[in-house]
């Protein structure tokens, strides 16, 4: 029920936005501009990249709304534009993401606390590829259905199914590592 | 949930940024002045059907005028074809007899050359093959 109001007012302010009203479309984004910030944030060298992606992904979100196709969910539709905004930032003379792990300036780590251990999504941008990363991101921060993900990937729902599953792979078995860690510092 | 997926959730939750007051002014600001882009198919005027209906006259009237110009031209003089005479059909006899090449002496050569050529690719495989195991 609450759901399906919450899309009959996204469909409304889609509209309203459509008809050139700046402020339906603020409205619209408002519940997605913080989880976009930390999804971008993941994939920029730094914060202020970061922002000025998240800038362009809702500028060009905006622009381009009436190419928008209701069919899909309207969060698919912008993380796509904020997976393009974000490599059109990345230009090829800047770091890649992989290499921004162990850096004091890396944003993604400068806005984790301190912990015992390593944020699980530091050891995936460690061990994954850019694509199954963001797969993964999409499935567990966003709830994207393998569908979505799909789309938004631009990739097939079996490659979809098959990264997601090597990705959670891979992961589970430093997971496991990191708790076996955890537990003989424990008892010492 | 599992425990992988909730660990994931959970550390992401544990990032921590906000969109400041500076960003959301700036992005306010820039929504401000974009003009949406309007996609090609709607750019298209629809056209009134008095357009369609003009073109659809305009059609038949020219058709109509085809066939009209078609039956009124005379009839064209077709000039008398005369068939040429039959000819009596020549077809040349090949002789498929042919005799065994017999090899001249330089062709010989060259086929001794050629042997010898092998035989020295050959024993330079072996080389090799015996030098490696």
């Amino acid at each position: 029920m609450q759901r399906s109001s919450n899309v009959s007012n996204e469909s409304a302010l889609i509209e309203a936005a459509r008809r050139g009203s700046a402020a339906a479309f603020t409205e619209l984004v408002a519940a997605y501009r913080e989880k976009l910030l930390r999804f971008l944030l993941t994939r920029s060298p730094s914060f202020a990249d970061a922002e000025d992606a998240l800038q362009d992904t809702l500028i060009n979100a905006y622009r381009y709304l009436n190419s928008y196709d209701p069919r899909w969910r309207f969060s698919t539709w912008l993380y796509r534009i904020a997976i393009n905004s974000a490599s059109r930032a990345r230009r090829p003379d800047t770091v890649e993401l992989d290499e921004l792990g162990d850096e004091e300036s890396d944003p993604l780590r400068q806005c984790i606390a301190d912990a015992n251990r390593e944020n699980l999504w530091l050891t995936a941008r460690r061990l994954l590829s850019e694509e199954v990363y963001t797969a993964m991101w999409l499935r567990y921060v966003e709830d994207m259905s393998v569908k979505d993900i799909s789309a938004v990937l631009e990739r097939s729902v079996s490659w979809t199914k098959v990264n997601l599953m090597r990705g959670r792979k891979t992961l589970e078995g430093e997971f496991a590592n990191t708790a076996t860690e955890e537990k003989s510092k424990a008892y010492g | 949930m599992d425990k992988l997926a909730k660990q994931l959730r959970d550390d992401a939750n544990s990032i921590d940024c906000q969109v400041s007051d500076e960003l959301d002014m700036r992005i306010r600001a820039s929504l401000e002045g974009v003009k949406l882009d309007v996609p090609a198919r709607s750019r298209q005027r629809s056209r009134s059907p008095v357009f369609w209906w003009a073109s659809s006259l305009t059609g038949v009237a020219a058709a109509t005028a085809l066939i009209v110009l078609v039956n009124l031209a005379p009839p064209e003089q077709t000039p008398a074809v005369t068939e040429p005479a039959p000819q009596a059909l020549v077809i040349p006899t090949i002789s498929w007899q042919a005799e065994t090449a017999v090899l001249t002496s330089p062709l010989e050569q060259e086929f001794e050359d050629l042997q010898s050529d092998l035989k020295k690719a050959e024993e330079a495989v072996r080389q090799d093959i015996e030098r490696l195991f």
